[in-house]
């Protein structure tokens, strides 16, 4: 079984879970999925619950001592990039000077994904073990949690944090920190300026987060995902981490889908699990890895297991494990679009080829997507999109532009329809999930 | 006018590199602040304005090390090692060749943090870059002083001609910084400045779609 819990979007008495039973035991505790989410008729959110399945957190008494586990465990971000994160622990343990703070990123500014959300609501107390864990590893007693604006989750994750503090069981005091609505409020040096009080926006590097991040102290940044993977990893071992997954890309993950017929869920999967198995296919083309990701025709990725090692080669990669299934009725230029209208317009207006090319780029392709656009959109579109790449702060231009090239190479087809006149599409529904609101002053950056 | 010969090659040969230096020091400043505005000039790309300021920095380097080298080397005026980095220490008009050495410390900062722009904050490169405005006056002041060219003629035109293109430069810096769009709303403001009908438009399906 390569998952086995669909869950709702968070809410007051809901559950997850569809009912079936993972087979495999380890100490008790499931081999495959679902791992991080909790199992059925319990409430995650009570700290006596979870001290119940899992019990306090398994500190070790010193700096670097988990760190070797995570290695063996090959344990990567969870965010998006995939980096290793035992590199990251070892490079902010190594270091010198003042301790380093730690935070715990759940900002999760990508409108397509809801895992950070689910992961924190239905289980808090594993983020919040992975956190203290973590920030024993790196020596460090300062910890915070970032978390997108939501007042409800907001509570929930307070209380947990209090109930924590009133039972003794957090080595680092932990602070909750809201994010902004903005995408890219999590990238690290926007989470760095804005868990310092300051606006989330992006900033150059160097200084990266990791030299001098929150407050000018060297910052360790770990999705929240990553983090409830190191508490279980510090629980039951590298061997039992690896005991699902692949070899290159052990372990479970959790994945937002979108599917075809409009429903919408957070499962937890294992990587190398098929994308065919996840999203209810056929369907036109499909999204991979969020609107920093790439199209992949649907034919090809019904093909593909989700795994980095399987779409990097294609320009496509697992990101933050967002697969979006068009349906066939609707125009995939129209929906990258409406998509890139609002990545153009979530730009940080920091630096020029990003706050004038993207505009540039989401209107070309607006363009494209009406009817018998000029024929130099095209040849614009590909200009400006060379135009904008790596020229900015973040990667904001270069995922933007990832998923415009895609587009383009998906879509092609549908483009000379436009040419023409006409357009496949026979909705103008639209499918993605996009905000309605953007930032129009500073304000809407803290 | 005196002809050139082999005594006072080296002579014309500085007084000339320091002419162009000037020439080429105010074209980047004036690029330099078109890029810091995010400007555009006539027929290149925004891209290009910064690869003109940064290739033309580069040259005007070359040609100032060539106008310092052959200050040293000429055998006319002795003017040491030191003197050329250290200001006011020059035996030779001490205070005009100091402006000189200002100017050279300064540059020299611009263009070795620039070089290692990639591995330093951003917040130094900043910084040690608002010494541009303090290298070009005093270099613009030490041609004026060390050195009758400037004062008559054509060089005359020459350096009011590049004294009132940095300081209308300057100036449009100034206007523009105060009609500045906020940064929050740049992209929307870019995004409505493409053409009408830049938004998404739902498209009518012809006879229930083409496949």
């Amino acid at each position: 079984m390569t998952h086995s819990a669909t869950l709702p979007m968070p809410g007051p008495g809901q559950r997850p879970g569809d009912g079936r039973q993972p087979l495999a035991r380890h100490d008790g505790y499931p081999d495959g999925p679902p791992r991080l989410m909790p199992a059925h008729g319990t409430d995650p959110a009570g700290l006596a619950e979870h001290l119940g399945r899992f019990g306090p957190p398994p500190y070790r008494g010193g700096a670097r001592r988990l760190i070797g586990e995570v290695e063996a465990a090959g344990l990567t971000g969870r965010g998006g990039a995939a980096f290793p994160t035992y590199r990251k622990l070892a490079a902010m343990a190594a270091g010198n000077g003042p301790a380093p703070v730690v935070v715990g990123n759940g900002a999760e500014g990508e409108p397509a994904s809801s895992k950070d959300k689910a992961l924190l609501w239905y289980s808090p107390h594993l983020v919040l073990d992975g956190l203290q864990l973590a920030a024993e590893a790196v020596g460090s007693a300062a910890a915070g949690l970032y978390v997108h604006r939501n007042p409800r989750l907001h509570e929930r994750l307070a209380a947990a944090i209090a109930d924590r503090a009133a039972a003794g069981l957090d080595a680092a005091q932990v602070e909750l920190i809201e994010a902004p609505p903005r995408f890219l409020a999590g990238e690290e040096s926007a989470l760095a300026s804005r868990v310092s009080g300051g606006l989330a926006l992006p900033r150059f590097k160097p200084p990266r987060a990791s030299q001098r991040g929150v407050a000018g102290r060297r910052t360790l940044v770990q999705n929240v995902e990553t983090l409830a993977h190191l508490a279980l990893i510090a629980r039951y071992g590298a061997a039992w981490f690896r005991s699902t997954g692949t070899p290159d890309e052990p372990g479970s993950m959790l994945a937002t889908l979108h599917q075809a017929d409009g429903r919408t869920g957070v499962v937890e999967t294992t990587l190398g699990t098929p994308i065919a198995s996840l999203l209810r296919l056929p369907a036109q083309a499909v999204l991979v890895g969020g609107y920093h990701g790439a199209w992949l025709p649907a034919g090809q990725a019904e093909l593909l297991p989700l795994a980095n090692a399987a779409l990097r080669p294609l320009g496509a990669a697992v990101g933050a494990g967002v697969l979006a299934a068009l349906p066939a009725d609707r125009c995939g230029l129209a929906e990258t679009a409406r998509v890139v209208r609002y990545l153009a317009l979530e730009s940080a207006g920091q630096c020029g080829p990003c706050f004038n090319g993207l505009p540039r780029i989401a209107g070309a392709l607006a363009e494209l997507a009406g009817p018998r656009p000029r024929p130099q959109a095209m040849a614009d579109l590909e200009r400006w999109s060379g135009l904008v790449t790596g020229r900015g702060a973040c990667h904001h231009p270069d995922g933007t532009v990832r998923l415009v090239r895609s587009a383009l190479r998906v879509f092609a087809p549908e483009i000379d329809h436009h040419a023409h006149g006409y357009c496949t599409a026979a909705s103008s529904q639209p499918f993605l999930p996009l905000p309605a609101e953007t930032a129009l002053d500073d304000a809407d950056w803290k | 006018m005196t002809t050139i010969t082999s005594s006072t090659a080296l002579w014309y040969a500085s007084r000339a590199t320091g002419v162009v230096s000037l020439l080429l020091l105010s074209l980047v400043v004036m690029l330099g602040i078109v890029v810091n505005r995010q400007g555009r000039l006539p027929g290149l790309p925004s891209f290009a304005v910064t690869g003109l300021h940064r290739n033309l920095s580069l040259l005007s380097v070359l040609f100032i090390a060539v106008h310092v080298a052959t200050a040293i080397i000429d055998p006319y005026v002795s003017i040491g090692l030191a003197a050329v980095v250290i200001p006011f220490t020059s035996a030779y008009e001490p205070f005009w060749l100091g402006l000189g050495a200002v100017a050279l410390d300064l540059i020299a900062a611009l263009v070795v943090t620039s070089l290692l722009r990639a591995r330093i904050s951003r917040r130094y490169w900043r910084g040690i870059h608002w010494l541009a405005y303090a290298a070009w006056p005093v270099a613009l002041a030490h041609g004026f002083g060390a050195s009758p060219d400037l004062r008559s003629g054509g060089l005359r035109v020459l350096a009011v001609s590049c004294a009132l293109v940095v300081g209308a430069a300057g100036l449009w810096r100034l206007a523009s910084r105060a009609g500045q769009v906020p940064r929050a709303q740049r992209a929307a403001a870019a995004l409505a400045a493409t053409r009408p009908g830049g938004l998404p438009r739902p498209v009518r399906a012809r006879d229930g779609g083409a496949r």
